[in-house]
C-alpha cells in the first residue's frame, strides 16, 4: 500500500467523521432553533402539574345539630393498577408490612369499583408509621402511594338514609355540565338525597396544589396554590329523634303485616315495603321521612361495587333505594275523601248536615250499572259528610261521585280532581329532593290523554259514572305520593296554605353560623270558611275519638285528652294485589304542628296496619313534647273496618 | 538563535490542543453532572455534590492513566500486546460469570465496593491496540487472511459482549474494526460487505428477539417517536423537549427544568447532552461538539503524521471508537440514531467510560509526540 492509498483512505475517513458532525450540528440547529417553539410548550406543561384535591364536604346536621353526615381522616395506601401489576414483589412487601395475605390485596385490586385510571385503596386505615415507612422506601413501593383520605361517613347507618342520600364519583353525564364549576373526573359528588339538592353548598372548593413534579409524578417542590375550603354544613329540619322512631315503628309494622293473615286471600301479607312522613303543617318542613326497606349510604362510600348495587335493584329486594315517600304512587283509598269532601261542601252540592241512608252499597243504574260496596259490606246508616268521614262510607262518597257526574253541566266535569290538585295531590311538591314523582289524579281528560299516548295500558277512553264514584273514594287511576298526601291534609289544617315541603332548613359555617335560611316556599292557598272546614275536622276527630270512628281501636290508650289526633284511614285495591294501608293524621288536632301520613304496601287495612304505625310515632313525639313518659310500646295490629 | 538540545524529545510534541480539549470537555462533563444531579440528591436528602465528587475522581483517574500511557513508548506497549488482549478476554469471561453483577438485565459489571468496573469499556482500548497490531504488518494491500485474522481477534470479544448483552459497546466495536480495516487496507469491497453484515447482525439481533423487550423498544423508538409517548419512546421524547426547551442561549446552567425533573431519564449518564441542550442551548451545544470536533481532527491528524503504522492504526481505532460514540450518544438524545447505552466520552458519568477514553487519547498523543524518535 502507497503513502497516497494510506492518504486517501484517511482522508475518506476524515470525510465520514465530518459529515457525522455536520449531521449532529443540523439536527441541534433544527431542535434548538427551528422546532423549538413547538417543544417549548410541551415542556413547560410537564414540569408543573396542577393537583386537585377535593375539599371535605360539608355536614349534614338535624334540626337540633345532630351529625347526620359526617367525614372521616384516613391514612390509606392506594395502588396504581398498572405499575403494581409490573411488580409483584411490591404486593408482597405490602403483604408483608401490613399482615394482610397478597391474595386479599389482588382481591382489592381487582375491585371492579374503581375506574382503571384512578388508584385503588389496597389498605384503609394504615397505621401511621406503617405509611411512613412506604413512603421512605419509596423506591420499594413503586406503584404504591401513601394518601390521607377524607370520607364521607354517615354515622347513623341507615338511618334517614333515603333523605340524606350517597356520595359518588362523578361520571361522564353529570361531569359535562360542571366542567366550568371545576368539577374533574374522579371527584365524588353527591348522587341522591340531600347529598345532590345541597351539592353546591355541601362540596366547598378543592385544594388546588401547584407542584413541579419529575417524569415518575415525584413532587419536586410546591409552586403554591390555593387551600381546600370545607363545604357547608347543612341543617334538616328532620328530628332524628322522630326520624328514629319513624323508622322503627314502620319497620315494626312491616313486620307485624308480614306475620298477620289477609282475610282476603287468606295468605299472609306480603308487606314488601312503606313509608313514614312527619311534616310540621305549619311551614311544610319535614320531620321524618323514612322508607322501608332502606340501605345503608356508607356503602357508597369510596363507590359500591358493582354486584351490590346490582342486588338493591333487584326487584326481589323490593328496591330499597327508592325513596317511597317521594317516589312511591299509591292509589289514596279513603284518605282522599279529604278532597271529595271539600268538593262538595266548597260546591254547594250539599250542605254539611245534608245526609245519605248508608246501606252498606251503593247501586249505579243506567246503561252500564253496577253496585259499589262498603268494605266488609258494612252498613252505616244515615251518615252527613262528618259522620260519613268517621266511620269511613264508602256508600255515601259515591252518591257524591254520582251526582257529581250527573251534575257536571253545573259542576265541571273534574270538580273532585281540582280541589284535590289544589291541594297538592299528583302535581310535584318540589320538595328539596331529587327524583320526586308527580303521580296523578284520574280525571276524563287525563284518561282520554293517557290512552291516546298509550292505548296498551290504557285501552278505554271514556269515563263513566263508575268512575267517577271510584274517584270519590280515591280509588281508580289516582296514584299519589305519601308526601302529597301528608301536604294536602298539612294545609287543610293550616288554614288553606299549599307549602312545598322542604328538608334542608339552613345552609351554616363551621360555627354553626347561619349563612342562608331555607325559606318555605308556598305551591298556593285554598281558604275555606269554618262552614266547611268544622265539619270536616269534627269527622277525622272522630276518627280517632269516636268508638265508631276507623281509627278508634288503633289508638285506644293514647293519651288523647293530652294530645288528641285527628285523622283518616285508607286501604286502596291494587288489581292484583293486596290491599296498601294508609293513614294520615294531624295533632294536636286543634291546633296541628304534626302531620303524618303512613303507607304501608301489601299490609291490609289503614285501620290495621298504617294506624297503629303512626300511633307508635306519635306516641315518641308525644314523649318528646313532654305529654307523655312512658317509651312507646310496639307497633300492634288492630281489627279495623274502612 | 539556539538550536534546542533534542528536537525530538517526545515531551516537545506533546499535543497540548488535543490535551485540552480533553480536559474542555471532561469539565463541561463534570458541571453538567453536577447540575443533573443536584437537585434530585438533595430532594432525597442526600448529598448534593456526590456525583460530582465521584466524577472528578473518575476525571482524575483517568488523567493518571493517561500520564501512564503516555510514559512508556507506544511501540513497548505493542510487544505486550498479547498480554493484554489475554487479559482484556480474562475479564469478560469474568464479568458473565457468576463474579460479575447485572443491572437491568445486562451482566457487565465488577462490583469493587461502592464502584463499579465495566470490563467492557476498557477491553474497547485493547481490542484497538489489538487490532493495530495485528494488522501493522500488512503495508499494502490486506490480504483475505489478514483481515479474517483480524476478524478473529475482534470476534472474541464480541462474542462475550453479546453474551452480556451489551449491543451498544459490540456496535462501537464494529465501527472500529471497519475503520481500522479500512485504513489498514482492506479492500473496499471488503469494508462494503463487513458494514452491511454489521447491519444486517444488528437488525437480526433486535427482529429475533435476542434482546429484552425494553432493549428493542429503545432501539426501535427513533423510527416512530409518536407512538407511545409514555412507554420506550418515553426517554427520546423528553431528551429532545429538552434540548429542544434550551433553544440558543439556554435557560442557564443548573436552571433545565426538564434535566432537574428528571424528565430525561438518566440524565447524568447516557443523556448528559440533553442537560448540555437544555441549559446551555445552541452555543453550548455547538461548542461542545466543536471541542469534539478539535479533538476527532487532532487525533485525525495524529494518525496522518504517524511514524509507523501500528501507531496509524491505533490512532484510527480510537478515532473511530470516539467518533461513533459521538455521533450515536448525541444522536439518540435528539432523535436521529437508535438509543443504545453507548456513554458520551468524557462527559457521562462513569469510571470504566471515563478511564478507558483517557486512556485512547493516551495512545494517540503517545503516538504524536513519538513520531520523531
Amino acid at each position: 500500500m502507497t503513502q497516497d492509498s494510506s492518504r486517501l483512505r484517511l482522508g475518506v475517513l476524515g470525510m465520514v467523521v465530518l459529515s457525522l458532525f455536520c449531521a449532529l450540528l443540523a439536527r441541534l440547529w433544527y431542535l434548538q432553533v427551528l422546532a423549538a417553539p413547538t417543544f417549548k410548550v410541551e415542556a413547560q406543561h410537564n414540569s408543573v402539574a396542577v393537583v386537585y384535591t377535593e375539599a371535605p364536604r360539608g355536614r349534614i346536621l338535624d334540626r337540633n345539630g345532630k351529625v347526620l353526615a359526617d367525614n372521616r381522616v384516613v391514612l390509606a395506601l392506594v395502588a396504581h393498577r398498572e405499575e403494581v401489576a409490573k411488580r409483584p414483589e411490591v404486593l408482597q412487601r405490602i403483604s408483608d408490612l401490613l399482615a394482610v395475605p397478597v391474595d386479599e390485596l389482588n382481591r382489592r385490586i381487582a375491585d371492579e369499583r374503581y375506574s382503571l385510571f384512578k388508584p385503588v385503596p389496597v389498605a384503609v386505615d394504615v397505621p401511621k408509621d406503617k405509611l411512613i415507612y412506604v413512603r421512605e422506601h419509596q423506591s420499594d413501593f413503586q406503584g404504591i402511594e401513601g394518601l390521607q383520605l377524607t370520607e364521607r361517613v354517615y354515622p347513623n347507618g341507615t338511618l334517614a338514609a333515603h333523605v340524606l342520600g350517597t356520595v359518588g364519583e362523578i361520571n361522564d353525564e353529570e361531569l359535562g355540565p360542571r366542567k366550568a364549576d371545576g368539577y374533574k373526573a374522579g371527584d365524588s359528588i353527591g348522587k341522591s338525597g340531600i347529598e345532590l339538592t345541597y351539592e353546591k353548598e355541601l362540596r366547598g372548593e378543592p385544594e388546588i396544589a401547584k407542584l413541579e413534579v419529575d417524569s415518575v409524578g415525584r413532587v419536586q417542590r410546591s409552586l403554591g396554590g390555593q387551600a381546600a375550603i370545607q363545604g357547608d354544613d347543612v341543617r334538616l329540619s328532620i328530628d332524628i329523634d322522630i326520624q328514629r322512631a319513624a323508622e322503627e315503628s314502620l319497620d315494626q309494622g312491616i313486620a307485624l303485616a308480614r306475620r298477620s293473615t289477609d282475610f282476603l286471600t287468606g295468605k299472609t301479607f306480603i308487606a314488601p315495603g312503606g313509608t313514614v312522613v312527619v311534616t310540621d303543617p305549619r311551614d311544610g318542613s319535614v320531620l321524618a321521612m323514612a322508607s322501608s326497606p332502606t340501605y345503608d349510604p356508607n356503602e357508597f362510600t369510596n363507590g359500591i361495587s358493582v354486584r351490590r348495587f346490582a342486588e338493591l335493584n333487584d326487584p326481589a329486594g323490593h328496591y330499597p333505594l327508592n325513596n317511597r315517600a317521594i317516589q312511591g304512587l299509591y292509589a289514596p283509598g279513603s284518605t282522599f275523601k279529604l278532597a271529595t269532601s271539600i268538593a262538595a261542601l266548597k260546591s254547594g252540592l250539599i250542605a254539611p248536615r245534608d245526609s245519605y241512608n248508608d246501606q252498606g252499597s251503593y247501586t249505579v243504574t243506567g246503561e252500564r250499572s253496577a253496585t259499589f260496596t262498603n268494605a266488609r259490606g258494612a252498613r252505616n246508616g244515615p251518615v252527613n259528610v262528618t259522620k260519613a268521614l268517621t266511620v269511613s262510607s264508602d256508600v255515601f262518597f259515591y252518591w257524591l261521585g254520582e251526582r257529581f257526574w250527573d251534575n257536571r253541566g253545573k259542576f265541571g266535569t273534574a270538580a273532585i280532581q281540582d280541589v284535590a290538585r289544589s291541594l297538592g295531590m299528583g302535581i310535584y311538591s318540589d320538595i328539596d329532593l331529587p327524583f320526586e314523582s308527580n303521580g296523578r289524579v284520574s280525571d276524563p281528560a287525563g284518561r282520554e290523554k293517557l290512552h291516546k299516548d298509550y292505548p296498551e295500558a290504557f285501552p278505554y277512553p271514556e269515563w263513566y259514572t263508575g268512575d267517577n264514584l271510584n274517584i270519590a273514594v280515591g280509588q281508580g287511576d289516582t296514584a299519589i305520593t305519601p308526601l302529597q298526601l301528608a301536604n294536602s291534609y298539612a294545609s287543610f289544617v293550616n288554614g288553606g296554605t299549599v307549602f312545598s315541603p322542604h328538608v334542608g332548613s339552613a345552609v351554616l359555617d363551621h360555627q354553626g353560623q347561619e349563612l342562608r335560611k331555607i325559606e318555605p316556599k308556598i305551591l298556593g292557598r285554598n281558604e275555606l270558611p269554618a262552614s266547611i272546614r268544622d265539619p270536616l275536622l269534627t269527622g277525622f276527630r272522630g276518627v280517632i275519638s269516636d268508638p265508631l270512628g276507623t281509627g278508634f281501636a288503633a289508638f285506644s290508650g293514647f293519651p288523647l285528652a293530652a294530645f288528641p289526633v285527628a285523622g283518616k284511614t285508607g286501604t286502596a285495591e291494587v288489581s292484583g294485589k293486596q290491599d296498601t294501608s294508609l293513614f294520615t293524621a294531624y295533632a294536636p288536632a286543634d291546633s296541628p304542628r304534626y302531620v303524618i301520613t303512613v303507607v304501608l304496601e301489601e299490609a291490609g287495612l289503614g285501620a290495621s296496619a298504617a294506624a297503629p304505625v303512626a300511633r307508635r310515632v306519635l306516641e315518641a313525639i308525644a314523649v318528646k313534647e313532654g305529654i307523655a313518659t312512658a317509651p312507646p310500646a310496639a307497633v300492634n295490629r288492630v281489627d279495623g273496618r274502612d | 538563535m539556539q538550536a534546542p538540545r533534542n528536537p525530538a524529545a517526545p515531551y516537545r510534541h506533546l499535543d497540548l490542543t488535543l490535551l485540552l480539549s480533553t480536559l474542555g470537555i471532561a469539565a463541561i462533563g463534570v458541571l453538567m453532572v453536577y447540575s443533573s444531579t443536584r437537585q434530585k440528591q438533595e430532594t432525597a436528602g442526600l448529598d448534593p455534590a456526590f456525583y460530582l465528587k465521584r466524577q472528578l475522581v473518575y476525571v482524575a483517574l483517568g488523567l493518571v492513566a493517561l500520564a501512564v500511557v503516555c510514559l512508556v513508548d507506544y511501540r513497548r506497549i505493542r510487544d505486550f500486546t498479547p498480554m493484554l488482549y489475554g487479559g482484556a478476554i480474562l475479564a469478560l469471561l469474568l464479568v458473565i460469570s457468576p463474579i460479575g453483577t447485572s443491572r437491568r438485565g445486562t451482566q457487565a459489571w465488577f462490583q469493587i465496593g461502592s464502584f463499579q468496573f465495566q470490563p467492557s469499556e476498557v477491553s474497547k482500548v485493547v481490542l484497538i491496540v489489538a487490532l493495530a497490531a495485528v494488522l501493522a504488518g500488512a503495508r499494502g494491500s490486506l490480504d483475505t487472511a489478514g483481515l479474517l485474522t483480524a476478524m478473529g481477534v475482534a470476534f472474541v470479544p464480541m462474542a462475550l459482549i453479546y453474551v452480556q448483552p451489551d449491543l451498544g459497546t459490540n456496535m462501537v466495536f464494529a465501527a472500529v474494526v471497519i475503520a481500522v480495516l479500512l485504513v489498514a487496507g482492506a479492500r473496499p469491497r471488503h469494508i462494503a460487505v463487513l458494514t452491511l453484515l454489521g447491519i444486517t447482525a444488528v437488525a437480526l439481533v433486535v427482529q429475533l428477539g435476542m434482546l429484552q423487550d425494553y432493549q428493542r423498544d429503545r432501539l426501535t423508538a427513533f423510527l416512530d417517536p409518536q407512538a407511545d409517548t409514555q412507554r420506550s419512546s418515553y426517554n427520546l421524547r423528553q431528551s429532545q423537549i429538552a434540548i429542544a426547551a434550551g433553544g440558543l442561549a439556554g435557560r442557564g446552567l443548573f436552571e433545565g427544568t426538564q434535566t432537574n425533573l428528571s424528565f430525561v431519564p438518566e440524565q447524568h449518564t447516557d443523556f448528559i447532552f440533553t442537560a448540555v441542550g437544555e441549559e446551555l442551548g445552541l452555543i453550548g451545544g455547538v461548542s461542545l461538539l466543536t471541542l469534539f470536533g478539535v479533538m476527532m481532527w487532532r487525533i485525525w491528524r495524529a494518525a496522518v503524521l504517524a511514524r509507523d503504522q501500528f501507531g496509524r492504526l491505533v490512532c484510527v481505532g480510537v478515532l473511530a471508537m470516539l467518533v461513533f460514540q459521538v455521533f450515536e450518544n448525541v444522536g439518540m438524545t435528539m432523535g436521529i440514531t437508535p438509543i443504545t447505552g453507548i456513554p458520551l466520552p468524557f462527559m457521562s458519568y462513569g469510571g470504566s467510560a471515563m478511564i478507558a477514553s483517557f486512556i485512547g487519547i493516551g495512545l494517540v498523543l503517545n503516538v504524536h509526540m513519538r513520531r520523531f524518535t
